[in-house]
């Protein structure tokens, strides 16, 4: 069971973990004993369920810790099996969560979900500003996370998190494929998964690049030029990727784009295979912007260009957002043993407990704006208790 | 930090060699690591890419320190 901190009220008690450095610096919902019972319970799984040990901090993530940082980040308890899925998925030593911790690297774990969870839990919004505000599922389900990282792994800017500037997906980085409009069959399904199971893929990711691309139908060359500017965007001679070489990364196609490879005959796995070949440079041209990092490859001169990915596999396609001009492409940090592989773990929404509502606040409209009346929630002048964890 | 904990763990004497900007770090992973006091020895920040002039200078100050480390 996780330590228990007192304070006088709400605002008190948020002042005292932004004092703890127990946020993520905006304002969380506070973490009491009641929300975190109810977060747990709707996991369906025992709250002193260890799924494993969290680094660089080595805090154990039980399901407890967890709900901890669901109820901060303000979720819902529908979304606790797709966060319990997520932090499972970090927690895969492939991911290599201490190393990307600690990086100097911006890296930030990016949680792509598929399957029927998409629907059944949030929902997960995949379509039109997928990654940005507005999108309650998203926003909070990556933002538990980020939470958990903190305060069960420990990484604090500056103390344990040494990137030197982070990037804003750092507080929340979360998105469904939108499979419905996608040409393509399901990634899950593609990485060997079900098509009735739902999934978390996690991939440690820099900060979107946006890809800009108008196709025309009337150019047999459109696919060859999308593909052209998707590598471009992908493997530029400064990321990670180019430079280290052998890391992971991946490409949210919108689905005009995704029409555009697909009207071309071009499969998933073709669309990786071409990217891959794509996505290269000379030790020439590396040496030139690189040159610090040359050695690390074993080479020392030469024109002939060598791909930025040990295999196509490295590089995932999914189908995302608004239809229109603009694709993204995430380049990766390409450290650590496992260099930035992405992981996949199915979503367990057969163990998810339905429990009853807390009762929803009522809210008044006097024109001059809002006012808040919860029958069940502390009031901000009530004495409360509330859990969390500031240091395992 | 790390390299210097897991070298020591395995039975042979090492010294940690940390920068000034990732001292902090160093206290954070020597802690959750259970080897808190684990030896360690400041360096200015940064060290990579101020040149081999810079380097030879770091290296000359230090190195009778680290000697003096391993040897207590």
């Amino acid at each position: 069971m996780t330590g228990m901190l007192s304070a006088a009220d709400e605002a008190a008690a948020l002042e005292r973990l932004h004092e703890l450095k127990c946020t993520d610096g905006l304002p969380v919902v506070v973490p009491t004993e009641a929300r975190v019972a109810r977060m747990a319970l709707a996991s369906g799984l025992d709250r002193d369920l260890a799924l494993g040990e969290m680094g660089p901090g080595k805090g154990i993530a039980t399901v407890e810790k967890v709900a901890v940082a669901a109820v901060m980040a303000g979720c819902l308890p529908d979304y606790m099996p797709l966060v319990v899925a997520s932090v499972k998925a970090v927690l895969d030593p492939r991911f290599d969560l201490t190393e990307m911790q600690a990086t100097t690297h911006c890296t930030a774990p990016l949680i792509l979900i598929n399957g029927p969870a998409r629907h059944s839990i949030g929902p997960i919004a995949c379509g039109f500003g997928a990654l940005g505000p507005g999108h309650r599922a998203n926003a909070s389900i990556g933002r538990a996370l980020r939470l958990a990282m903190i305060n069960i792994g420990g990484g604090r800017p500056g103390e344990s998190d040494m990137a030197l500037l982070g990037h804003p997906g750092k507080f929340t980085y979360c998105l469904g494929e939108d499979e419905e409009a996608s040409p393509f069959p399901p990634l899950h399904v593609d990485l060997g998964f079900a098509p009735e199971d739902s999934t978390v893929t996690v991939i440690g990711a820099e900060a979107p690049h946006s890809v800009l691309f108008s196709g025309d139908r009337d150019d047999p060359e459109s696919a060859n030029r999308l593909l052209e500017c998707l590598a471009i965007g992908l493997a530029n001679i400064v990321t990670n990727n180019a430079v280290l070489t052998g890391g992971a990364a991946i490409v949210l196609l919108n689905p005009e784009h995704a029409a555009v490879l697909a009207d071309a005959g071009l499969t998933r796995r073709r669309i990786a295979e071409r990217l891959h070949g794509l996505c290269a440079h000379s030790p020439d041209e590396l040496a030139r912007y690189a040159a610090a990092f040359a050695p690390r490859r074993g080479q020392s001169a030469g024109s002939r260009r060598r791909s930025c990915f040990t295999s196509p596999d490295d590089i995932l396609i999914a189908v995302a957002g608004g239809t229109g001009l603009y694709s993204m492409v995430m380049p990766t940090w390409c450290g650590g043993p496992h260099r930035n592989r992405a992981v996949s773990v199915v979503v367990e929404t057969d163990q998810f407990c339905e429990i009853p509502s807390e009762g929803p606040p009522s809210f008044r409209d006097r024109g001059t704006g809002l006012q808040h009346e919860s029958t069940s929630a502390p009031s901000d002048r009530s004495p409360i208790r509330l859990r969390h964890n500031p240091f395992r | 930090m790390r390299d210097g904990i897991a070298i020591a763990r395995l039975g042979v004497p090492s010294v940690a060699l940390v920068t000034d900007e990732f001292w902090p770090q160093g206290d954070f992973v020597a802690e959750s690591l259970g080897m808190p006091d684990a030896p360690r020895l400041r360096l200015p920040h940064p060290v990579a890419g101020t040149g081999e002039a810079s380097l030879e200078r770091i290296a000359d100050a230090i190195a009778p320190t680290i000697i003096e480390a391993f040897v207590h």
